[in-house]
C-alpha cells in the first residue's frame, strides 16, 4: 500500500512570539516493512535554522527555530510511504510461553555475569545481541508509565501460566478494548494511568500506555508507537480531507522473532493500514511536535491530518 | 586578660574521648597523637579556650559579613543560614595526601572514560560490562544526550568525591559527584577566614595553598571552549538566589571573573548561545553549569523547567558551546556504578582502584539482590536516584513493617536500589560548646581537568555532624564545616588565579556585559532603597510631630499630624491606612505605624521593602564589593534583630530609624565611591532617581498641593522640609519664614539640590541618554521622549503660577496637575525601560498538543 500523509499544525497567538524553538517527529521512519519514499516540511514563517537528525531510538527529528516576530505558525509535513503487508495470523508467530520470554529478556547470556566476579578476558569481548539490549530498555518505567500494583492486578487475568506470549497480548488487547470507553473529553496528556484505569476511559494514547504498563509489569518489553491509521469513509459517503488524526498503538518484543504491533483502540493487529511515525518508551519520547515560544500571550492550536491512500 | 597557662583555660583536649573501635584522625591507631596533630593542638592549648572561642566567633562574624550562606529548602522566612566554620581544621600529612590525590585522579580518569562510553559507543553495555538497567533505568541517563559529546580531551571537567576513613584507617569513597559538584567556593572561603583567625598557627604549619586549583579551573574551562580559546566568554549558570548553594555560584563567578547568569539571561539563536546583555547579545563559549542537567533545556528535556535555555542541547550537538560538566553526566552519580568500578578500572586502565569505594551491592542482579534482602539489618539501603524525600535508610533502624515495605519495593523495581556497608567514619577534634570533642567527619575533595591532567585541590571541604555519634553529615541537616590543611614540606608560594599572559595587556578592556536580569535587579535595588529612605524619613518626621501633639495638645499640631499620617499612607502605598478617614485610627495611630515598620508580609512596609531590597541585592551578589555587601547585610540584620524581632515601643523607634538612615547612606556612599560609571551604575542610579522623584512627588501632592490655613501651612511646610532633609539649606538660603513658593522653588525646581524633583529628572535624562539604545542615535527613543517631556514640563513652570489658587477648591490646581502628569510620565518610563532592557523577564511557554484534541 502507498499513502500520502499531510499533517498540519496551526498555532495562533494573541501577542507576537519573538522566538520559538521546536522539535518535530513528523517524518515516518523506515523499517523492514515500511519505506518513506519522500518527506518534506512546509513551515510558515520560514525558519532561519532547520536541522534534521536521528534520535536515540532511531526516529527522524527535525529541529527548527523561528527568530522573527510572528503571531501564527503553520507546520506541515507531507510524506509518501509504502507499506509491505505483514503477516496477521497469530499462529504464524512464535508460540513461546510468556514466562520463557521473560526469562530470556532477563538473562539471555549463557555466561554468568556478576558484579563482584572476576571478569575473564574472553567474555568481555563478546558482544550481546543488539536487539536484546535494545529491548531491555523497554522493560522499565519511563516518564509517563510507572508500574503499580493496580496495573499488575488488572493484567493478571491475561497472564495465565504457560500461555503463549502472543496469546497473552492478544487477550490483553481484547480486554482493554472491551473494558474501556473511548472518550476524548476525559483525558489530557497529563492524565495519569491510574486515573485511566479507575475510570476506564481514555484515548488511543492512554490505551497504548496502559497495555505497555501491563506488559512491563510482567517483565515483557513493550514500546509505544506514534503514527496514523487509514480511515475509510462510510459506504456512500465522500472521503473528508483533513478529518484524520494522529494515532498511537504499541509493540511487543518476542525473543527470537522480534517486535509485533497491536492496536488496542481498534482491537486489531496492524496490517497495512497503520503508518508508523516513530517509537519510544512512551508518548514523551515521540511527541510529534513540541516547541518553546517566548512571548505570545494566549495560544490556540489546531491540527489537520490527511491520510490519502494511493493504492 | 585570660592567662593561657591557667588551669581554668582547659579546653578539654586531654579528655578528648575517642570511641572504641573507631579511627581518630589525631590518634590514628596509637595511644599518642600523631606528631603534626600534637604540634597543632599544643598551639591551641597555648592559646586557651576563651581565646579559641573568640576566634571561633570572629570566624563566624567574617563568614556572615562576607555573606557566606547556605540556603535551606523549605525555610522561606529565614532564607539563608550562615555558614558554620569550626576553627580546628582537618590535618593531612603530605605522604597520605599523595595517596588520596593519586586515587582521585585515577577515579576521575575512569569516570571520564565511562561517561564517554555511555554517551558514545556504549561498548560497556554491548559487552555486558554494565547491565542495561543500571544505565537505562537511572534518571541521570538522558537519552537526547547520546551522541552529543564533543571532541574534547576530557569530558568530565569537574569531579568531586566524598571520602571518609574506615576503622582500619583506610580512606573510602562514599560517593562520586559529577552533576555539578559544589563546595569548592566554600572551601576557599573557609581558608580565607582561617588565615585571618589563626594567622600565627597557619603560618607555622606549612599548608598547601588552594589557588592552584582555581587556576587550573580557569584553564580547564578555557580549554574546552570550542571557539575563542584565547579569551572565551565563560558564564556560571545558576538556578538563582533560592538555590541552596547560590552564595557559591556568585562567589566563584566573582572570584574567577565569569558572568553569573540564570537561564533567562541566555538565548539560543542561529545555533549559538547568547548572553542577553544591556548592550545586546554576546556570544557565550563555555557554561559552568550549576543547574541540574535535565533542567537545562526545556525543549529536549524537562519541558516544565524554567531554569534552562531552550535549544541548548542542539547548540551542544553542533559544537558551538561547551558545558562543564556535560549534560548527562549525572548518570555517574548512580551509586550502583560503585559495584562495577573495580572491573571497569581493570578494563579501561588495567589498574586496580587506588581508592576503594564503600562496599555496594546493586540490586538489579539476582545474587546481589538476594544478599541485600537477607542482610537488610546490617546495610544502608539507598535509592539509586537522588531526589527529595527519597533518602538512604539504615536497614537496622526500620520497624518490621517498614522492612517489609522496603523489601517489596526492592522486589518490584530492584534496579532502583543498592545496599551499602555501614561504615563508622573516623572522628576528628571539633570545638563545640567551648570544648574539644570528637565528631565523625566526611571530606569532600575537588578535581578539575586542566591541560593534560586532572588537578586535585590540595585541601577540601571537611564537614562534621553537629551531634555526637551522628554519621549523617550534611548541610541541610545543619552540619559544621572545617578547613582542610594538607601539610607541605615547605611553604607554598602564593599563586594568583589570574593567568600570566604573554600578550600585551589590554589597556582598554572591554566592558563586562551586564545581563538584563542583573540590570533589572540593580534598577530595583535603587528603587527599593529610595522607598525605604522616603518612608523612614517621613516616619521620623511624623514621630516628632506625634510627640509634640502629646506634649502641647495643640489643635494645629493635631491637624498637621493627621496630614502627615495620610501622607505616609500615600507615600508608602499602604492603602487604605490613614486615608479612609477613620477618626479613631488617626487619634491612636501607633498600631498602624508599628505594622508599617515591622510587618514583613505587608507590601509597602519598611520591613517588606528592606526584604525586597536585600533580595534584589542578593540576586546579584557577585556584583557587590565586599564592603558594599557588608553594608547591605547590616541594614537587613539590624532592622530584623532590633525592630522586627524585638518588642519595641514607638518612642524607641526613632533611634532605630536614625540608624537605618545611616545604614542607607553608608550603602549609597559605598556604591557612589566604588562602582565604575558603567551600565551597572546607570541602572542602580536610574532606579534611585526615578523612585526618589516618585516618592517626593507623592509627598508634595498630599501635603503642599493642598491648601491649608496659615498656621497649619507653616507646620506642614516645615515638616516637608524636615522629611526631605532640606530644612537647613532652606534656612540658610532664604533666612525667612517658610513660604510655599520658596519651598517649591527648592524642592521642585532647584537643579542643584539633590533632593529636588528637578535634580532627579536631570540625572535621569543624563542616564537615559547613556543607555545603549539611545547612545549615538539621531532619533529619540521612547524613554528619551518621556524623560524629555517630564523634564521640560517642569522647567517651563513658573513657581508663582503654580501657587495661584482657585477660590472654589481646596487645592492648588496647577501644582496638582503638574505633579500628577509627571507621575504618569515616570510610571510609563519605568515600563518602557523594563520592556526595552529587562528582556529576561519575558516568559516562555510550552506548546504541545493536548492528547484529546489530537489523537484518535
Amino acid at each position: 500500500m502507498k499513502y500520502r500523509i499531510t499533517h498540519s499544525t496551526f498555532y495562533h497567538y494573541s501577542q507576537p512570539v519573538g522566538l520559538c524553538q521546536n522539535e518535530a517527529r513528523l517524518q515516518p521512519r523506515d523499517f523492514w516493512h515500511q519505506q518513506c519514499t519522500s518527506s518534506r516540511f512546509d513551515i510558515k514563517p520560514t525558519p532561519v535554522d532547520f536541522r534534521e537528525r536521528l534520535d536515540f531510538f532511531g526516529n527522524r527529528v527535525a529541529y527548527f527555530a523561528i527568530q522573527q516576530p510572528h503571531t501564527q505558525l503553520v507546520v506541515t509535513a507531507i510524506s509518501d510511504v509504502t507499506i509491505t503487508p505483514r503477516p496477521n495470523r497469530l499462529d504464524s508467530f512464535s508460540q513461546m510461553p510468556w514466562e520463557q520470554a521473560r526469562s530470556l529478556l532477563l538473562e539471555p547470556l549463557p555466561i554468568g555475569q556478576s558484579q563482584n566476579q572476576q571478569a575473564q578476558g574472553q567474555q568481555q569481548n563478546q558482544e550481546q545481541p543488539l536487539d536484546w539490549l535494545e529491548a531491555r530498555q523497554y522493560l522499565m518505567d519511563s516518564p509517563m508509565i510507572s508500574i503499580s500494583p493496580e496495573l499488575t492486578d488488572y493484567a493478571l487475568a491475561s497472564f495465565q501460566p504457560n500461555r503463549a506470549l502472543v496469546e497473552v497480548v492478544h487477550d490483553l488487547m481484547g480486554r482493554i478494548y472491551k473494558d474501556f470507553t473511548y472518550d476524548p473529553t476525559f483525558t489530557t496528556i497529563a492524565t495519569p494511568l491510574s486515573e485511566v484505569l479507575s475510570f476506564r476511559r481514555g484515548v488511543c494514547q492512554d490505551f497504548a500506555h496502559l497495555a505497555i504498563a501491563c506488559l512491563r509489569a510482567y517483565g515483557i518489553a513493550a514500546r509505544y508507537i506514534s503514527g496514523y491509521v487509514e480511515t475509510l469513509p462510510e459506504p456512500g459517503k465522500q472521503r473528508l480531507v483533513g478529518a484524520d488524526a494522529s494515532h498511537a498503538w504499541f509493540s511487543v518484543y518476542i525473543p527470537g522473532t522480534g517486535w509485533l504491533d497491536f492496536d488496542p483502540t481498534n482491537n486489531t493487529i496492524p496490517l497495512d493500514q497503520h503508518i508508523t511515525l516513530a517509537w519510544g518508551r512512551d508518548y514523551a519520547d515521540v511527541t510529534p511536535l513540541k516547541g518553546i515560544a517566548f512571548g505570545g500571550g494566549q495560544h490556540t492550536l489546531s491540527v489537520s491530518v490527511d491520510v490519502l491512500g494511493l493504492g | 586578660m585570660p592567662n593561657p597557662n591557667s588551669p581554668s583555660n582547659d579546653i578539654g583536649a586531654q579528655y578528648y574521648a575517642t570511641q572504641l573501635g573507631i579511627y581518630d584522625e589525631m590518634y590514628a591507631t596509637e595511644k599518642k597523637a600523631l606528631p603534626y596533630w600534637e604540634r597543632f593542638m599544643a598551639a591551641l592549648e597555648a592559646m586557651g579556650g576563651e581565646q579559641l572561642e573568640l576566634r571561633r566567633r570572629e570566624a563566624q562574624r567574617l563568614m556572615r559579613e562576607n555573606g557566606v550562606t547556605y540556603n535551606v529548602y523549605g525555610d522561606s522566612q529565614n532564607l539563608t543560614r550562615p555558614w558554620r566554620l569550626d576553627p580546628i581544621p582537618l590535618l593531612i600529612s603530605s605522604e597520605e595526601w599523595a595517596v588520596i590525590e593519586a586515587g582521585l585522579k585515577q577515579r576521575a580518569e575512569l569516570l571520564d572514560l565511562i561517561l564517554k562510553d555511555i554517551y558514545g559507543k556504549q561498548t560497556l553495555l554491548k559487552k555486558g560490562l554494565l547491565p542495561a538497567e543500571l544505565i537505562f533505568g537511572h534518571e541521570g541517563f538522558l537519552h537526547p544526550c547520546v551522541g552529543a559529546l564533543q571532541n574534547q580531551r576530557r569530558h568530565l571537567t569537574l569531579y568531586s568525591a566524598n571520602l571518609a576513613r574506615g576503622p582500619n584507617g583506610r580512606m573510602w569513597v562514599l560517593d562520586d559527584r559529577t552533576q555539578a559538584p559544589s563546595g569548592s567556593g566554600y572551601a576557599l572561603e573557609n581558608r580565607t577566614v582561617m588565615t585571618r583567625v589563626l594567622p600565627d598557627i597557619f603560618r607555622q604549619t606549612h599548608v598547601h595553598r588552594l589557588s592552584v586549583f582555581f587556576q587550573a579551573l580557569r584553564k580547564g574551562l578555557a580549554d574546552i571552549a570550542p571557539h575563542n580559546k584565547e579569551d572565551p566568554r565563560i558564564v556560571v549558570l545558576t538556578p538563582g538566589p533560592l538555590n541552596e548553594t547560590y552564595f557559591e555560584h556568585a562567589y566563584l563567578a566573582a572570584h574567577l571573573g565569569f558572568t553569573l547568569v540564570q537561564g533567562g539571561d541566555l538565548t539560543v539563536r542561529d545555533g549559538h548561545v547568547w548572553l542577553k546583555s544591556l548592550a545586546g547579545l554576546q556570544a557565550v563559549d563555555v557554561i559552568l553549569r550549576r543547574v541540574d542537567d535535565s533542567f537545562c533545556d526545556p525543549l529536549e528535556m524537562r519541558n516544565s523547567s524554567k531554569l534552562g535555555v531552550a535549544g541548548l542541547l542542539e547548540v551542544v550537538r553542533r559544537g558551538h558551546v561547551a558545558i562543564a560538566n556535560p549534560l548527562g553526566s549525572s548518570i555517574l552519580e548512580n551509586p550502583g556504578l560503585l559495584a562495577f568500578l573495580p572491573r571497569l578500572s581493570r578494563y579501561f586502565l588495567n589498574q586496580e582502584l587506588k581508592l576503594p569505594s564503600i562496599a555496594t551491592w546493586w540490586c538489579g542482579q539476582r545474587r546481589e539482590r538476594d544478599f541485600v534482602l537477607k542482610n537488610l539489618d546490617n546495610l544502608v539501603i539507598k535509592p539509586t536516584n537522588r531526589s527529595p524525600g527519597n533518602h538512604a535508610v539504615f536497614g537496622g533502624a526500620l520497624s518490621n513493617q517498614e522492612k517489609d515495605r522496603l523489601r517489596s519495593q526492592i522486589a518490584a523495581k530492584p534496579h532502583l536500589f543498592v545496599g551499602q556497608e555501614q561504615v563508622s567514619f573516623s572522628t576528628l577534634p571539633a570545638f563545640i560548646d567551648h570544648r574539644i570533642e570528637a565528631r565523625n567527619a566526611v571530606l569532600r575533595n575537588f578535581v578539575v581537568a586542566s591541560g593534560n591532567d586532572y588537578v586535585v585541590m590540595p585541601g577540601g571541604l571537611t564537614r562534621v555532624a553537629r551531634q555526637k555519634d551522628n554519621f549523617i553529615v550534611s548541610n541541610q541537616a545543619g552540619g559544621i564545616s572545617k578547613d582542610t590543611w594538607v601539610l607541605a614540606a615547605e611553604p607554598d608560594k602564593p599563586v594568583s588565579v589570574w593567568p600570566q599572559t604573554r600578550r600585551i595587556p589590554l589597556l582598554d578592556a572591554p566592558f563586562e556585559p551586564l545581563t538584563s536580569r542583573a540590570a533589572d535587579n540593580l534598577f530595583w535595588v535603587g528603587r527599593h532603597l529610595e522607598r525605604i529612605e522616603a518612608a523612614a524619613r517621613l516616619l521620623r518626621t511624623l514621630l516628632l510631630k506625634l510627640r509634640e501633639t502629646l506634649e502641647f495638645k495643640d489643635f494645629v499640631d493635631d491637624e498637621c499630624l493627621k496630614i502627615l499620617l495620610r501622607t505616609l499612607t500615600q507615600v508608602t502605598g499602604t492603602y487604605p491606612g490613614f486615608i479612609k478617614g477613620d477618626a479613631q485610627l488617626l487619634k491612636t495611630p501607633e498600631a498602624e505605624l508599628m505594622s508599617l515598620t515591622k510587618d514583613g508580609h505587608r507590601k509597602g512596609s519598611l520591613a517588606a521593602n528592606i526584604q525586597d531590597f536585600v533580595q534584589a541585592a542578593f540576586s546579584i551578589r557577585d556584583l557587590w564589593s565586599h564592603d558594599t555587601w557588608r553594608s547591605i547585610d547590616n541594614i537587613q540584620r539590624r532592622w530584623h534583630q532590633r525592630v522586627v524581632n524585638n518588642d519595641i515601643t514607638i518612642e524607641q523607634l526613632q533611634k532605630h530609624l536614625d540608624d537605618l538612615i545611616t545604614g542607607l547612606v553608608a550603602f549609597t556612599g559605598l556604591t557612589t565611591e566604588s562602582m565604575t560609571r558603567e551600565a551597572a551604575w546607570l541602572m542602580l542610579d536610574s532606579g534611585r532617581r526615578l523612585e526618589r522623584a516618585l516618592a517626593l512627588i507623592a509627598l508634595l501632592r498630599s501635603t503642599l498641593a493642598l491648601r491649608h490655613e496659615d498656621a497649619l501651612q507653616n507646620q506642614v511646610l516645615e515638616a516637608v522640609l524636615v522629611a526631605t532633609d532640606s530644612l537647613t539649606i532652606y534656612q540658610r538660603r532664604y533666612r525667612s519664614n517658610i513660604q510655599l513658593p520658596m519651598v517649591l522653588a527648592l524642592l521642585l525646581m532647584d537643579e542643584t539640590h539633590p533632593r529636588s524633583v528637578a535634580y532627579q529628572l536631570q540625572q535621569l535624562s543624563i542616564h537615559i541618554a547613556d543607555l545603549p539604545r539611545c547612545k549615538g542615535k539621531n532619533t529619540l527613543s521612547e524613554e528619551e521622549r518621556l524623560i524629555l517631556m517630564a523634564y521640560t514640563d517642569l522647567r517651563l513652570c513658573k513657581v508663582m503660577e503654580l501657587t495661584q489658587t482657585d477660590e472654589n477648591s481646596g487645592i492648588y490646581p496647577e501644582l496638582e496637575q503638574l505633579l500628577a502628569s509627571t507621575t504618569t510620565l515616570l510610571w510609563r518610563l519605568a515600563e518602557v525601560i523594563a520592556e526595552a532592557y529587562f528582556s529576561h523577564s519575558q516568559t516562555s511557554q510550552l506548546m504541545v498538543l493536548n492528547a484529546a484534541e489530537d489523537e484518535l
